[in-house]
């Protein structure tokens, strides 16, 4: 018995292999396919260079300021025009992609993290401890995200740090029910049956066997959560909350220009464009990922 | 049967009710639009109690419940009768004594007579920098402290009232014409205790009537007011809209009729329009930054210059005050006498300021906070926009500010306790004295109520003290032009500018004329 056990493993280990691996061949050949898909991906790919390249791409420094050349409309000198220090805002624009897609990447990487974790005991061990995270969920999903985002950074104090934490914190129930109904299902599998039943430890199977099977709703629900983070990440530095002066991010750009709507309207135009754009690349990647790695759309 | 009669009599009545409710709210509506002014402003008051503030945002709001004995002309500060009619003074300057006006009732109706004046002036007197910091400041401390001026406040007989001081007191009477050393009802002082900030009862043209923190305060007209026929309006509302854009837009809108503290960068916009107007507040005022001396690395002088000689105050001037203002370099301003024009500002040089920053043993910088006002103040239309202005000039020489903001009554709160490091505030006068800009901001008396930064110099503290004492003009000027250098040299400050307050309001208001000291009596405006 003690051999067969031995032998069924790593059979079973490599045929999963195979197959999750032509889960991802077969997810990437119909994401190649959707034209919209790959516009997503090219937005985003194009902000990430953005970000990485900020230094050598933006004409001047961030935060050098000139007020005698305060507001003045786009030109050949000031592309995007000058805000109302007489800062660069084509450059304030390129840097502050570094700041967004930071906050995004990072929040929703925290939140992905400890809502897999809760959900996979959640899901997993069920009983009273499925209870609480639960409730814990539902009590988190009660608040409005932004105003509970808001009360995050109140305590915690504003700055860019604490405005990504708090982004993270209000996404994690998110992550956590998706989790918990992945592995409600996935449980009942045979393979996780069969492993259970050659005294596979708890550990292993969380880890090696329902984690990996339920990677693809996360990648999807991921993507789409980044856009949300960007804009949460800007609606909290339009509050005042979230980077402080004068770090370039795209949402606090909008707040200090507001009262120079109509009379520099550049200083709103670009910052806005930008927030839209990584949004709209990251949810029409998210939708196009959707599509090719949900099995059900297999055909 | 009797039932349903029943039933059908009380419904009447009450759509009878509703009906006559709708049209004496309607009528009511109707009148407002003539004799209801509504005063649109950066921030609320912190307390209706005269006596217990110093903030520009509260008295101007008690400047209309209340009246002083002596009051300021419309618009300046030469002082003339109010609730005291005449006085005369002592030849040694040390026994004022004042004729009070009579037939005079506070609001809750009890007489307005010189028992009521002595009992105020005893309450402040027997107080302390916490409670009463403005009087502190004005007259050297008080009851017990060796500074105090005042040595008693006594009533001759009903309607005659006599000061006696320690010594000589040249800006006496400009004082007394303050805002904060308004006459209040004794009744309801001893009724509201504690609360009397938040119930005040005066003599003034209007009655308090209401006040929502944060949102407004009503003030309604005082049918037996002194001035006989005053005041015009019927009404006097009181709103906080903190943001100055915001504020210019329910004017425009029509929500409200009059607003201070116009951005000087929507001027244009306004001066166009036929239906408003606008108004210019004399001159009498400073901003700037200050840098507290018991902090840091603010506790050496030379990094105090440093900082002075790295801000570029025309840059700043010219981007957030359209030219509506001019650099500072003494902390009063030029229209004051006394002021130093002999003095040279520090002038923007980084380099020098890196040389001085060395010296002080600090090459590379260092780290602060650097407090920016939430609310736009006359001095100060912008304080963050301001602050990050000031972050990228002292960036230049190392020095790492970190802005940060509180909500304004926290914000005054924390910097009297010494909490900030360098801050950015200003000062409107209150009664056109240099004492009122160098003995109240900088004196070591003044620690503790005006004088945020914890500034102390003993021989700063001598030269004002004299100051005070002497009637003469010339030596008194000559003092306070030593004053200022001896300011100019330990940099307690950044001086950055005076300020000509803007005022926007209907095009058919009339009577209203910008007082100096920011705190406008509305007695005489109406709508035309």
């Amino acid at each position: 018995m003690a051999e067969l056990a031995r032998n069924q493993t790593p059979m079973h280990t490599v045929q999963e292999k195979t197959e999750s691996a032509s889960l991802w061949k077969e997810g990437w050949r119909r994401f190649r396919k959707n034209k919209i898909a790959l516009i997503g991906l090219g937005i985003v790919v194009f902000f990430i260079l953005l970000a990485i390249f900020a230094p050598l791409l933006a004409p001047y420094d961030f935060k050098d300021q000139n007020l005698a050349e305060r507001l003045q409309p786009p030109s050949s000198k000031h592309l995007f025009g000058t805000d109302d220090f007489g800062r660069d805002i084509f450059s304030r624009v390129i840097y502050g992609a570094r700041i967004s897609l930071w906050v995004g990447f990072f929040s929703v990487l925290g939140s992905v993290i400890a809502g897999s974790l809760l959900g996979i005991i959640a899901g997993y061990y069920g009983r009273w401890i499925d209870g609480i995270i639960s409730r814990l969920f539902d009590i988190m999903l009660a608040f409005p995200s932004i105003l509970l985002a808001i009360g995050i950074v109140a305590v915690l104090g504003p700055s860019l740090q604490n405005a990504l934490i708090a982004i993270a914190v209000i996404n994690i129930p998110n992550f956590g029910r998706l989790i918990r109904s992945r592995v409600l299902s996935i449980k009942q599998e045979e393979y996780i049956m069969a492993a259970k039943a050659i005294g596979m430890s708890d550990t292993r199977i969380l880890f090696h066997h329902i984690l990996p099977n339920s990677m693809a709703p996360i990648i999807v629900q991921g993507t789409l959560a980044i856009a949300t983070a960007i804009i949460e990440a800007a609606a909290l530095g339009f509050l005042g909350l979230g980077a402080q002066p004068p770090n370039p991010e795209w949402g606090k750009m909008l707040a200090d220009s507001k009262d120079f709507l109509t009379q520099a309207p550049w200083t709103m135009i670009f910052p806005g464009l930008a927030i839209m754009l990584t949004v709209l690349g990251f949810n029409l990647m998210g939708d196009g990922l959707r599509d090719a790695l949900d099995p059900r759309m297999k055909s | 049967m009797t039932l349903l009669a029943l039933m059908l009599a009380v419904s009447m009545a009450l759509v009878g009710c509703g009906k006559s409710e709708k049209t004496s709210s309607g009528a009511t509506e109707k009148s407002s639009s003539q004799d209801t002014l509504v005063y649109g402003r950066g921030g609320d008051s912190v307390s209706l109690d005269p006596a217990t503030v110093t903030d520009g945002e509260s008295l101007k709001v008690t400047k209309n419940i209340f009246d002083t004995l002596l009051d300021y002309n419309d618009e300046d500060t030469t002082v003339k009768p109010a609730l005291a009619t005449e006085w005369t003074i002592s030849k040694d300057g040390l026994t004022y004594t004042f004729k009070l006006r009579k037939g005079v009732k506070f609001h809750d109706g009890t007489d307005f007579n010189a028992e009521a004046v002595v009992f105020n002036f005893e309450r402040w007197a027997n107080g302390n920098a916490d409670k009463f910091p403005y009087y502190g400041s004005m007259f050297g401390g008080y009851k017990n402290d060796e500074s105090h001026v005042i040595k008693e406040v006594k009533a001759v007989d009903d309607y005659t009232v006599q000061f006696v001081l320690k010594r000589p007191q040249a800006p006496f009477l400009k004082n007394i014409a303050m805002p904060p050393f308004a006459i209040a009802s004794p009744a309801a002082i001893k009724k509201y205790g504690d609360k009397f900030g938040e119930n005040p009862v005066g003599t003034g043209p209007f009655i308090f009537k209401e006040w929502k923190r944060n949102e407004r305060i009503v003030l309604e007209k005082n049918k037996d007011y002194w001035e006989k026929g005053y005041p015009k309006l019927n009404q006097l509302i009181f709103v906080s809209i903190p943001d100055n854009s915001a504020r210019l837009n329910a004017l425009l809108k029509g929500e409200i009729d009059l607003m201070e503290d116009l951005n000087p960068t929507d001027l244009k916009q306004v001066e166009g329009n036929k239906d408003f107007q606008i108004f210019k507040r004399p001159s009498m005022n400073v901003g700037y930054v200050g840098l507290t001396a018991t902090r840091g690395p603010l506790k050496n002088k030379l990094v105090r210059q440093a900082l002075n000689y790295a801000v570029d105050k025309k840059a700043i001037i010219d981007a957030f005050y359209a030219g509506q203002a001019e650099p500072a370099k003494n902390p009063m301003p030029p229209s004051i006498p006394g002021y130093n024009d002999a003095i040279q500002d520090y002038p923007f040089d980084l380099n020098k300021a890196k040389e001085l920053l060395a010296k002080a043993g600090y090459p590379n910088g260092f780290e602060m906070e650097l407090w920016a006002m939430p609310v736009p103040r006359p001095y100060m239309p912008d304080g963050k926009k301001i602050a990050e202005a000031l972050q990228a000039n002292f960036a230049k020489i190392g020095v790492k500010a970190k802005i940060v903001t509180y909500e304004w009554a926290t914000y005054l709160d924390k910097l009297a306790k010494g909490e900030a490091d360098a801050f950015l505030l200003g000062w409107t006068g209150d009664n056109g004295d240099a004492d009122n800009f160098l003995y109240a901001l900088l004196d070591k008396d003044s620690i503790g109520s005006n004088n945020y930064t914890y500034y102390s110099n003993d021989e700063l503290h001598r030269i004002l003290v004299e100051a005070q004492t002497v009637s003469d003009e010339n030596k008194r000027n000559e003092l306070y032009k030593k004053a200022q250098e001896i300011i100019k040299e330990d940099a307690p400050w950044i001086p950055l500018v005076h300020s000509t307050p803007l005022l926007a309001g209907k095009a058919n208001i009339k009577g209203f004329k910008p007082h100096p000291t920011g705190s406008d009596k509305f007695t005489k405006v109406e709508f035309k």
